[in-house]
């Protein structure tokens, strides 16, 4: 049933699954969809779709899918009431029926009757019972309820919901909508991978000691004496340095992505971000704009950040060699007297443990590529995918 | 089983769709997992629904140190070994010291429960995936003992998340999922009425005025939520301020919005 609507909702890159869809028709054959589309609607978002940011893309398939289907006309909420009338039911035994189905002498076509449904719509004022023109219960008109008109439009209902349409049609979810790859899960797990156990931190002791109490135990004639430790935290401190040039822009969706699980992963002791133009000066920029003034002196960073952080530069080393080594650096930004070769020889020095993530990079030595070879030389260079930076993390760890 | 359908209480005012969302999934027998902003009532929903259905409702507050496994059951061995030294009664019997967690308790009762996973998003990124047998089969063993906890009657679980961690998405497939809109004026003045019964309509609307243009001002750090609003409305009515000062003099602003950058961005938009 309804494969068609499975197909576009995936053709829109929702990832509904086959578990999800059984689960979907399972609801449907209990009869928990009513016999509505609206209701529909909302069971099969509520199924299917997971995340608010995808509502959209599930409004889109569902539009595209049952719009032919659409016969659900706004009705108002006093028109709605006028017509609840559930005590009257009685009334409408099978003998009313017939009698007035008799007296409608029209024969009815869907076309006509909607137009005129909608006329009447806007005209109605009323509440009408029992009448031969307006819309109301109990009347043989083709509008309404309980009437006696088979071949009208059933206006009136108990569900109450907005019609599926409308909200589709207002595409409210739009704003939620991210179409940045969602998943950065990868990354963070990649992340999970950069720790060093301390237990020099300072919080309550809630292990048990194996070692102290097997230690206190036996000194203690054999009696029990349990010992406590602090539990080990994560002591690992990193700081990203990211290149904001320009040859770094189509990437700016995968750094973001980087940069999002860094700051998810919240098992760090401390992490710093820093920006950069091309290739690392005397100034590190604190926003992704690289605007100048809003900096820091590398030179601090240097004083201030011991060399126990760990270093992950990401850019496409992609600079001309004249700007890898010339003396007056970058087209914008102080340089403070030292090529951009020098400055990343300060930084290897400085700091132990430092890897370069490279969304574009070449394989093997690449001699068209001078300046990306040249800092291969300097530091471990991996290429920014999900593998690539698994390896870079054991690299941050490994002892040497 | 018997229908049981969830229509709102009398404290607790849900939209049409959340209902809808808790029916289907207690007909489907599947979590709910409910997101929204913080303070649209994600938690009060668990307590609405065992309000209604009148079943005994079970809470598990995740914290960010929580582990599947305190959620099944915790083995206190140290107890065990402190008794076993001075030759208590029943050190041999490892029953009395398996403790069950709430997840364990929920299986375990006698009576269907509510389950409420509260905040799931705030463990460790490997917790849902931990708890997927769980949910899926409503049983786990207990290593210690032998012994299988199985659910006597399915409880129904809701569980809330407030999108601090993307979850996994093998978790996602198996849930009911529903989004909390931030409710529309109508509602909140509804919702707002089911806490102040007799709060004056003056005082309320210059109130949710003030709320809502808050809510619209852009760069804002954090939008005041619903229970912000009820805390706001209260106050005022406590400190018996007039309607007419809300707007000009903003009494007890601090309330409705709590970062210093807000109050400044509030204090320098004009609210009319």
């Amino acid at each position: 049933m309804f494969i068609k609507f499975f197909e576009t909702l995936r053709a829109k890159g929702l990832r509904v699954t086959l578990g999800e869809w059984l689960t979907l028709q399972d609801a449907l054959d209990q009869g928990l969809c009513g016999s509505s589309l609206t209701q529909f609607y909302y069971v099969a978002r509520m199924i299917l779709v997971k995340s608010e940011t995808d509502f959209d893309k599930f409004d889109m398939a569902f539009e595209e899918c049952f719009k032919p289907a659409q016969r659900e006309t706004e009705v108002g909420k006093e028109m709605l009431r006028w017509l609840d009338k559930s005590d009257m039911m009685e009334l409408a035994h099978e003998e009313a029926r017939a009698h007035l189905n008799q007296m409608e002498d029209i024969a009815v076509d869907k076309e006509t009757v909607e137009e005129t449904f909608k006329q009447r719509l806007k005209d109605q004022d009323s509440e009408h019972n029992g009448g031969s023109f307006w819309i109301g219960t109990m009347g043989k008109t083709s509008f309404g309820n309980m009437g006696g008109n088979v071949g009208g439009v059933r206006v009136g209902g108990q569900t109450g919901y907005q019609s599926a349409f409308s909200v589709v049609g207002a595409r409210k979810y739009r704003d939620f909508r991210d179409d940045r790859v969602l998943d950065n899960r990868q990354f963070q797990l990649a992340f999970r991978k950069l720790r060093q156990f301390s237990s020099r931190l300072d919080i309550p002791e809630t292990e048990l000691d194996i070692d102290g109490t097997i230690d206190k135990t036996c000194n203690n004639g054999g009696c029990l004496q349990i010992v406590m430790q602090k539990p080990r935290k994560n002591a690992v401190k990193l700081l990203l340095l990211m290149d904001s040039g320009g040859t770094m822009i189509p990437y700016s969706s995968l750094l973001n992505d980087l940069f999002q699980a860094v700051h998810k992963s919240n098992h760090y002791k401390d992490v710093k971000t820093y920006y950069f133009h091309n290739c690392i000066y005397s100034k590190l920029y604190k926003t992704p704009e690289c605007e100048n003034g809003d900096w820091i002196d590398t030179e601090w960073m240097f004083r201030n950040l011991d060399s126990d952080y760990k270093v992950i530069i990401v850019g496409d080393a992609a600079m001309a060699p004249e700007e890898l080594y010339s003396d007056t650096g970058n087209y914008r930004g102080p340089n403070g007297g030292l090529s951009g070769w020098e400055w990343l020889k300060l930084v290897k020095k400085k700091y132990k443990k430092v890897v370069w993530l490279n969304p574009k990079m070449a394989p093997g030595r690449a001699p068209w590529r001078e300046a990306e070879t040249a800092v291969k030389e300097l530091f471990p260079m991996y290429k920014l995918t999900v593998d690539g930076l698994n390896r870079a993390m054991i690299k941050l760890m490994a002892n040497k | 089983m018997e229908q049981q359908i969830f229509n709102g209480t009398q404290e607790y005012v849900a939209s049409e769709q959340l209902m809808a969302s808790v029916n289907i999934a207690i007909a489907l027998k599947k979590p709910l997992l409910i997101k929204g902003e913080p303070g649209t009532g994600k938690t009060m929903l668990a307590e609405a629904v065992a309000k209604a259905l009148g079943k005994r409702l079970i809470i598990w507050n995740i914290k960010s140190t929580t582990k599947a496994q305190e959620g099944l059951y915790v083995y206190d061995t140290i107890q065990r070994l402190y008794d076993g030294q001075f030759g208590e009664e029943g050190v041999n019997d490892i029953a009395r010291y398996i403790k069950l967690g709430k997840l364990g308790e929920a299986f375990d009762s006698d009576e269907q429960v509510i389950l409420l996973i509260d905040e799931i998003d705030k463990a460790a990124l490997e917790f849902p995936n931990d708890l997927l047998w769980e949910l899926d089969q409503m049983e786990f063993y207990i290593n210690e003992t032998k012994r299988t906890v199985k659910a006597k009657h399915r409880p129904i679980v809701i569980i809330t998340s407030n999108a601090e961690k993307e979850l996994p998405d093998a978790f996602l497939r198996r849930c009911i999922f529903h989004y909390i809109d931030f409710p529309e004026r109508e509602l909140m003045e509804e919702i707002v009425r089911v806490h102040f019964p007799d709060v004056e309509a003056n005082l309320l609307k210059n109130a949710m005025d003030v709320f809502y243009n808050i809510r619209t001002i852009r760069d804002i750090r954090k939008k005041p939520s619903t229970s912000e609003l009820i805390d706001w409305v209260n106050a005022l009515q406590i400190g018996g301020i007039p309607a007419d000062k809300i707007r000009k003099e903003l009494p007890f602003v601090g309330v409705v919005v709590k970062k210093d950058e807000d109050l400044e961005l509030v204090r320098q938009n004009p609210l009319n």
